[in-house]
Formats: structure tokens, C-alpha cells, sequence
């Protein structure tokens, strides 16, 4: 009971007023504990907890004079020394100067701050709970042994345990990548500025000011920009359109009563998602290029010339794949094709579960079939799938496989200012930034390019999830 | 209550940390010379057996030589992506030599003269006087000579079916465009490719350079020394690729095109020679690139020549050693047994006399090539743009007759390949 209210007395402030009444309030072994983090559990006999948080205390300070100093301080400019080197003949190896490298000043340093980071909470932490001992031995409650603390861990704290390695993998593997990579933007990371050979600096917004056609040099990156930008907006919209309206009809097609041995036709398209994306893509790649099978047949059936004649294609070949246009239709048809059999194994998931009580009252009330579809069947799948399709655009926006696989070597763009810019008017944010990356290590820009598809997802699914959970729309169909 | 997860999370990390901190400095302790050696998965029976042959020389040392597969097309990728992770000697395609001096991925092998003199006992002049001239010259960027030539066969030339066009007629685009329509055949070439469609400019007298900075110099919207205009030369591009017996190539799909057997000649490199051989049969033969017509003046196509260096990281731990292994991988002898394994073009000059090398078709042709080629110095920004401008001419969307939209083309052409890196 006392402990309860005890509790309630220690947790009311929130964590930062709870440290601040520790600091000031705590007695001379709590406010020792600023500078000897074991001091307050050593008071309170808590030795294991005392010696723990002394030797946590030094690993941080070991960690930071041993390794964070070598490159913390150097963060401001990321490094000056440049590598010079002599060979030395009788060892035959190359004595290296202490050259810096301004990509492990950037990565360490960044680490060393998540570090900090983190002591620097546990340093609070440990403030308020020697605090709470202090008024827990006060007020006479028995202050619980390492033992029972331990064992608190696979009892009431067991949330803790479960969650304490996804933390610790979220944040070195997830947290960290994602920091560096928004720290890479606003420095001058490329080709001319690469470590170890060479070193890169902090240049502010100028990348971003570059991207959207503020530089003097990269006029032709803010007019690519703006195409390929549009372009990934369109494709996402219509690439996720069209696979879901596919998926609903052809789900409803197989659901049908008067459909022959529906299991059949099932497997088939499903024998369309057992293949690797990267085989049929690339499969069909060949099949409509400039000199494929399609264009050879479009041209013995004389289809070729039929558009010729009409104007619609000025080569000897039907550019499927290497005209804009063309090439844009081309694609969202074919990911029609790729996309559909999973949309179709969705929406018959949904279909199955319709509330047969609705549609059996529907029936009784006179509503035909494509009545039925608008006002109970479409409806019900739009609030089951709303999510899904959310989850589906933001995926298109990022639809690496499809572009690539199908666009790579075969497209050329015709677009001088384009191609300035080393962009196509078929490339998707991503693919543009994959190539500026690997073809041309323009990190900087990439980075540049990366966050702002980041922004442009997450305000887009902000804002679709907002609306689509706002209002209680649950409570219509159940 | 939430940030009781944190002191376990934090112990983890800071303990991690000092593993990191701590594996720096644990450092082997054992004294065998580690060399890791990249090269072409085709190559890897031959480098082995090479590298035994190094390792055989030098008997007092203990030797740790790794072999790798790394494709000499991608070598620069891989290598830049993480340069000192990456091999100590490895095998590129000579084009991408600019890019890894702009790194600062290649050593400058005269910093080891002395190891070369103490061991093989060579000079650097003489292991450069021992290859072709224009390899060396290939290997040298900004007066320094940072890469060993390997191989001397990559450029491209003409193929063509004999029995179809005559010797004679092979010499020029006219005749040849002229002899497939009559048999109902095409031509072909790679337009849309700044390694192939600078064969015309490069022809007239045009040329692409390197700056120091790594961005790349161009005059092709000017006057070449010839007294060409540029939009000349495009003119006399857009008169071929309109031909009804022309056929623009995809880069990439020529072996393709081959096969199909609608072609009667093609240009292409030695890599095609197998596929060129069994779709042309008796008639298959091979010459230089034909000339073409400028304001009825015939200029021959200058292509650009291509070859395989071997190179050695700038920071390889035993670089004196990985130095020597990449000079014995090109000397005279390796390059004869290349050639006996791998039938590869030699660059060195001794090697190239012999025989065998002598009797080879191909080759043959790539030889009479070299006469008539520049080796293509470019930075990264010049691919692009030329691509997408011979895909402009290919599928003919300048009007020869409008040299003024030409001349902007052109421009716009320059601008984009000697635009700064940005």
C-alpha cells in the first residue's frame, strides 16, 4: 500500500521534473551520484547495482576518451589531414601518415552521440531511482534485493526483456543508417570528394538548393526533378490503382458461381507470383525490345506499318519499351500483370467474408448485382483494404524492381537536359537515385533525393490514414 | 517507467563499442605477405597458375595470395564502393582508370622503382618500352603511369558477310548500306552508346579530354582541326541511320542481332567473333571500320581503342609485393600464355610479334583497327549525354536539313558532358 502510493508520489511529475526534485531534493549520497553513478545504491547496501553502474560509468568514459575524442572533435569540419605516404623497401610496405577519413568521422561520431545519448538518459535514470530508494528507506518499505529485481524481469517487467534486443537492433540497425544517411545530405559526398583519397565537408542546404534548380551548375537537376518526380507520382497512383480494381474483378470473376473449375484458374495466376520478378521481367523485357519477338511479329502481321501510316510510330519498330509514353503505358500494363494475382489472393480473402446477412437483405430488397458491388461490395473492401492500399502506394512510390528490370538498357532517353542529369523520363526517384549512386557515387544527392522521398511518403501516409481512421466508419458494418 | 529498457540497451552498445575499439589494435601477428588478387572469373585458372609461377620465383618469402572473382567491367564500382576493403591488385577495363585515379584508388607505381630494381631487377622505362605505345599512353593519366597494360584487344571494327558485300565495298558506308538493300539485308551498328558513336567525331578530328578535376572537355559543337563542322558529322550520322538498310543497336544486344541473321555487317568487337563466325558462315570476314562521307569527302571512322590494365591499390597493406605480382600478371611471358589460354589480345610488344598472335583473325582486325583509333579519355558526366544524343540520331528526331536545331543539340550536348561534377 505504502509502496503504491509511493509509486504514485514518484511517477506523477514525468521523468524530467522527477530528476530535477532528485537532484535537488536527494540527499548527499543521491547528489553524489551525479559524479559516481554507484554512489546512491551503494548507500542503500544495493552493492551489485552499485558496482554495475560503476562499471557502466567507466566503460562510457573509457569509450569516450579511448575512441569517440578521435573523432568527435573533428565532426565540425569531418577531418584535414590528407594521406601522404613513403615506401619503405625493406618492408616493402607504405608508412601512412594518421590521414583522416571524413566518412569514420562522420559514421564514429554519429555513434559516439547515440552513446552519449543514451548514458546520458541511463545518467538521469539512475538519478531518480537512487532518489526513490532514498524515499523508499525514508518511509520504511523494504527495498527489493538484485535477486528479486532480477527476477522482476521475467515477471511484471518481462515487456523489458522481450523488448530490450529489438531496441538495441532498431537503433544500430535502423536509427543509426538513417541518421548518417540524412547527415550525408548536407555535406559535398561524391566522386570528387571520396574518402580515404579524399575528404568531404558540410556544404548546408546547397544540395537541396541544387535539387530543386538553385544552383548555378545543376540547372538540368531541378528540371529532372520535377519530371521524375511526376512521373513516380503518376506511376504510383495508377500502377496501385489499376492492381487492385484488377484484383477485386478478377476475384469476383473466380467467385462466381457460373465460373468453371475456379481452383484452376487460381493456380495459373498464382504461377505468376512462384516466379522471381527478376526472371519474368526480364523475360518480357526481351520479348518487347526494339528487336524482340513482339516487334518482329507486330511487323509480319503489318501492324507496324499500320502505325506508321497513322503517325503513331515514326521507327522501323514499335519503340514498346524505349519512347516515352510508349514506355510509361507499357510498364503500368505490365505491372498489371505482376501485380494483379496478389491483389486477387487479398480481395478474395476479403470477399469470402462479406456479411452474407447484408447481401441476403440487398437480394430481398430488389438491389441488382452491379447495385450490390457499388453500395455493399465495394464499399466493405475499400474500409477493409484502405490500409493496404496506403501501404500499396507508398510501395509503388518505391517500386525499385519493376522500373529498373524493365527500363534498364533498353530505354534511352531523347531528352538532352534529361540526360544532363543522368535521368530517363521512365526513372522512379529511386532508380534515378540508384544510379547516382552506384554509376556515378553522387552520395550527396542521393541522400538529398532519399530524404525527400521520405517526406513525400510520410506525409502522404499521414494523411491517408488520418482520414481513412477518422470518424467511426467501424461501426457501419458491424 | 519506459526508460527502464534503456540501461540494458545502453550497456550493450557501450560494451560493443569497445570490442570495436579494442579490435583495431589486435593486429596478426603472423609475418606471410597477404595479397589479395581480383580478376575475371574466366581468368581464375589462368591467375592461379600464374601466381604460382610469381610465388615460385621468390621462394624466401611467405606468400598469403587470395584470388577473387571481380568482372573487369565492374571492377571500378566495386572497388570505389570501399577502397581500402577492396582487392591490392586487380583487373579493369582501361576506361575506368580516370575514375580511380580521381579516387585516389591507383598507386603511382614510379613511388616503387627501387622494388623493381632490387627484385626483377627491371627499370620502369623498360617495362614500358615493352608495351605498345598507345597501351602505355592509356595507362598514363596526368603524366603518371598508375596502371600495368594486360590486354589490348578491346575496341570494335567491322564484321561482315563477304559473300554479300564485296572486300571493296566493306571500306564505306555508303557501299555497304548500298549492297545490303540490294539483298534485303541491314547493317548494323550501336548508336546509342558514347563509346561507338564517337567513332564519327573522333574520325573527323573531334576529340573528348580529361581535365584534372575529373570533368571532361569536348569540341564537338565547333570546328574540328579538319575543318569539319560538328553538325557536319551529324549530318553525315543521320544520312546512315536513315538509310533503309541501316539497323540501330541496342548496346548489349548486338550478339543478338547477330543471330537473328538479318544482318550482313555489323560493328562490333571481338567479343562477337564467335557469333559472327557461325551466322556468317564462309563469308564471314572482318576490317576496319568503314570510312563515311562528309560533304563527299570520305573519312574514316576512328574507334575507341580499349584495353585491360592490371592495378594496384593505393592502400594495400604489402604494396611493394602487390606491385611486383601486377607487374609479373603482364609481363611477356603471362601475356603469351593468356593468349594461349584465353585467346586475348597482348599489349606487350614482344608478344604481340609472335606467330600465333599473328595468325589470329580477329586479333588481326583489331590491329588494323589501332591504326585508326584514339584512346577515349572521359569522365563520368560524358556517357549520358552522348548516349541519348545518338539515340536522338538513331531514331532520326534532328532534321538534316535543320543545321541551326542541330547546332542547339550540339550545344546542349557539350554543355551537359563538360558540365562540372556537381
Amino acid at each position: 500500500m505504502k509502496q503504491d502510493n509511493l509509486s504514485a508520489e514518484m511517477t506523477s511529475g514525468g521523468f524530467f521534473s522527477d530528476f530535477c526534485r532528485a537532484v535537488t531534493k536527494g540527499d548527499l549520497f543521491v547528489k553524489l551520484s551525479m559524479l559516481w553513478m554507484g554512489a546512491g545504491y551503494a548507500r542503500r547496501k544495493q552493492y551489485i547495482k552499485a558496482a554495475l553502474m560503476t562499471l557502466f560509468e567507466i566503460a562510457v568514459i573509457v569509450f569516450t576518451v579511448q575512441f569517440a575524442m578521435e573523432y568527435v572533435p573533428k565532426f565540425g569540419g569531418l577531418g584535414s589531414v590528407m594521406p601522404e605516404k613513403t615506401f619503405n623497401i625493406e618492408t616493402m610496405k607504405n608508412e601512412f601518415n594518421d590521414y583522416d577519413n571524413s566518412f569514420q568521422i562522420l559514421l564514429f561520431s554519429l555513434f559516439s552521440f547515440v552513446v552519449w545519448i543514451t548514458a546520458a538518459a541511463v545518467w538521469m535514470y539512475n538519478m531518480v531511482s537512487v532518489y526513490r530508494l532514498q524515499l523508499m528507506e525514508e518511509a520504511g518499505v523494504r527495498i527489493r534485493t538484485f535477486k528479486e529485481d532480477l527476477i522482476s524481469f521475467k515477471e511484471e517487467k518481462f515487456h523489458i526483456t522481450l523488448l530490450a534486443l529489438p531496441v538495441l537492433g532498431v537503433v544500430i540497425f535502423t536509427v543509426v543508417p538513417i541518421l548518417l544517411l540524412i547527415l550525408v545530405a548536407f555535406t559535398n559526398y561524391d566522386q570528387n570528394h571520396m574518402p580515404p583519397g579524399g575528404l568531404f565537408t558540410w556544404v548546408g542546404f546547397q544540395n537541396f538548393i541544387s535539387l530543386f534548380g538553385g544552383g548555378g551548375l545543376t540547372v538540368s537537376f531541378g528540371y529532372a526533378f520535377v519530371r521524375v518526380l511526376g512521373w513516380t507520382l503518376v506511376w504510383a497512383f495508377f500502377a496501385t490503382i489499376t492492381t487492385y480494381i484488377g484484383g477485386i474483378v478478377l476475384s469476383l470473376l473466380l467467385n462466381s458461381k457460373k465460373t468453371r473449375a475456379p481452383r484452376l484458374w487460381r493456380t495459373l495466376f498464382i504461377a505468376t507470383i512462384a516466379v522471381p520478378q527478376f526472371v519474368s521481367l526480364l523475360l518480357v523485357r526481351n520479348f518487347f525490345a526494339n528487336g524482340g519477338i513482339v516487334n518482329t511479329i507486330c511487323a509480319n502481321i503489318g501492324l507496324t506499318d499500320f502505325l506508321r501510316n497513322i503517325g503513331l510510330v515514326s521507327t522501323s519498330y514499335i519503340p514498346f519499351l524505349s519512347a516515352p509514353g510508349w514506355a510509361h503505358v507499357m510498364i503500368i500494363l505490365i505491372n498489371i500483370w505482376i501485380g494483379v494475382p496478389y491483389q486477387m489472393l487479398i480481395a478474395t480473402g476479403v470477399l469470402m467474408n462479406l456479411p452474407t446477412e447484408q447481401l441476403e437483405s440487398a437480394r430481398v430488397d430488389g438491389a441488382n448485382k452491379f447495385q450490390i458491388f457499388q453500395k455493399i461490395t465495394m464499399p466493405y473492401m475499400l474500409f477493409v483494404t484502405g490500409p493496404a492500399l496506403v501501404t500499396d502506394f507508398v510501395k509503388n512510390i518505391n517500386n525499385f524492381n519493376v522500373i529498373y528490370l524493365l527500363t534498364e538498357n533498353v530505354y534511352t532517353t531523347t531528352n538532352q537536359v534529361m540526360a544532363n542529369s543522368q535521368a530517363k523520363e521512365v526513372d522512379l526517384l529511386v532508380t534515378w537515385l540508384f544510379r547516382l549512386t552506384q554509376d556515378y557515387y553522387n552520395y550527396k544527392m542521393a541522400s538529398a533525393i532519399g530524404i525527400i522521398v521520405f517526406i513525400i511518403c510520410a506525409v502522404f501516409t499521414l494523411i491517408a490514414f488520418n482520414r481513412m481512421i477518422k470518424g467511426d466508419k467501424e461501426g457501419t458494418y458491424q | 517507467m519506459k526508460f527502464k529498457k534503456i540501461p540494458a540497451a545502453a550497456l550493450a552498445v557501450v560494451t560493443a563499442a569497445g570490442l570495436a575499439a579494442c579490435g583495431g589494435s589486435s593486429s596478426g601477428a603472423d609475418d606471410a605477405v597477404g595479397i589479395r588478387v581480383w580478376g575475371a572469373e574466366d581468368d581464375q585458372a589462368l591467375l592461379s597458375e600464374l601466381i604460382a609461377g610469381f610465388e615460385a620465383q621468390y621462394p624466401d618469402v611467405d606468400f598469403d595470395i587470395q584470388l577473387g572473382v571481380e568482372s573487369e567491367s565492374t571492377a571500378k564500382d566495386t572497388i570505389l564502393t570501399d577502397v581500402e576493403a577492396a582487392a591490392d591488385v586487380f583487373a579493369f577495363a582501361s576506361d575506368q582508370i580516370y575514375d580511380l585515379v580521381n579516387a585516389g584508388a591507383l598507386a603511382d607505381l614510379q613511388n616503387y622503382e627501387e622494388a623493381f630494381e632490387r627484385y626483377p631487377g627491371k627499370t620502369l622505362d623498360e617495362i614500358e618500352a615493352a608495351n605498345s605505345e598507345s597501351s602505355v599512353a592509356a595507362a598514363t593519366v596526368n603524366d603518371t603511369f598508375y596502371a600495368f597494360p594486360m590486354a589490348g584487344d578491346n575496341s570494335y571494327f567491322l564484321y561482315y558477310d563477304s559473300s554479300v558485300i564485296s572486300e571493296e565495298d566493306a571500306g564505306s558506308w555508303d557501299t555497304i548500306l548500298e549492297a545490303a538493300q540490294t539483298a534485303g539485308k541491314k547493317a548494323g551498328m550501336v548508336f546509342s552508346s558514347g563509346w561507338y558513336n564517337a567513332a564519327f567525331f573522333y574520325g573527323a578530328g573531334f576529340m573528348t579530354d580529361l581535365n584534372p578535376d575529373g570533368t571532361t572537355a569536348m569540341d564537338w559543337n565547333g570546328t574540328s582541326p579538319e575543318g569539319y563542322t560538328g553538325v557536319q558529322v551529324v549530318q553525315s550520322m543521320l544520312d546512315i541511320a536513315g538509310h533503309p538498310a541501316f539497323m540501330s543497336i541496342a548496346d548489349g544486344d548486338t550478339a543478338n542481332q547477330i543471330a537473328s541473321g538479318n544482318l550482313c555487317a555489323i560493328v562490333s568487337g571481338s567479343w562477337d567473333a564467335q557469333a559472327a563466325q557461325t551466322a556468317f558462315g564462309d563469308g564471314y570476314a572482318a576490317a576496319r571500320l568503314p570510312d563515311f562521307t562528309i560533304d563527299g569527302t570520305s573519312v574514316p571512322m576512328k574507334s575507341a581503342f580499349g584495353y585491360k590494365f592490371i592495378g594496384v591499390n593505393e592502400y594495400s597493406e604489402n604494396i611493394g609485393w602487390a606491385v611486383l605480382l601486377a607487374e609479373y600478371l603482364t609481363n611477356e611471358e603471362s601475356q603469351i600464355r593468356r593468349f594461349e589460354a584465353r585467346q586475348i589480345g597482348p599489349t606487350n610488344l614482344r608478344a604481340v610479334a609472335t606467330d600465333e598472335v599473328q595468325a589470329n583473325y580477329a586479333i588481326a582486325a583489331v590491329i588494323a583497327q589501332s591504326e585508326y583509333s584514339v584512346i577515349q579519355k572521359a569522365g563520368g558526366k560524358y556517357w549520358d549525354p552522348v548516349q541519348s544524343f545518338g539515340e536522338i540520331i538513331a531514331q532520326g528526331a534532328l532534321d538534316r536539313n535543320d543545321p541551326a536545331a542541330i547546332q542547339t543539340s550540339l550545344d546542349a550536348l557539350v554543355e551537359g558532358v563538360t558540365a562540372a561534377i556537381e
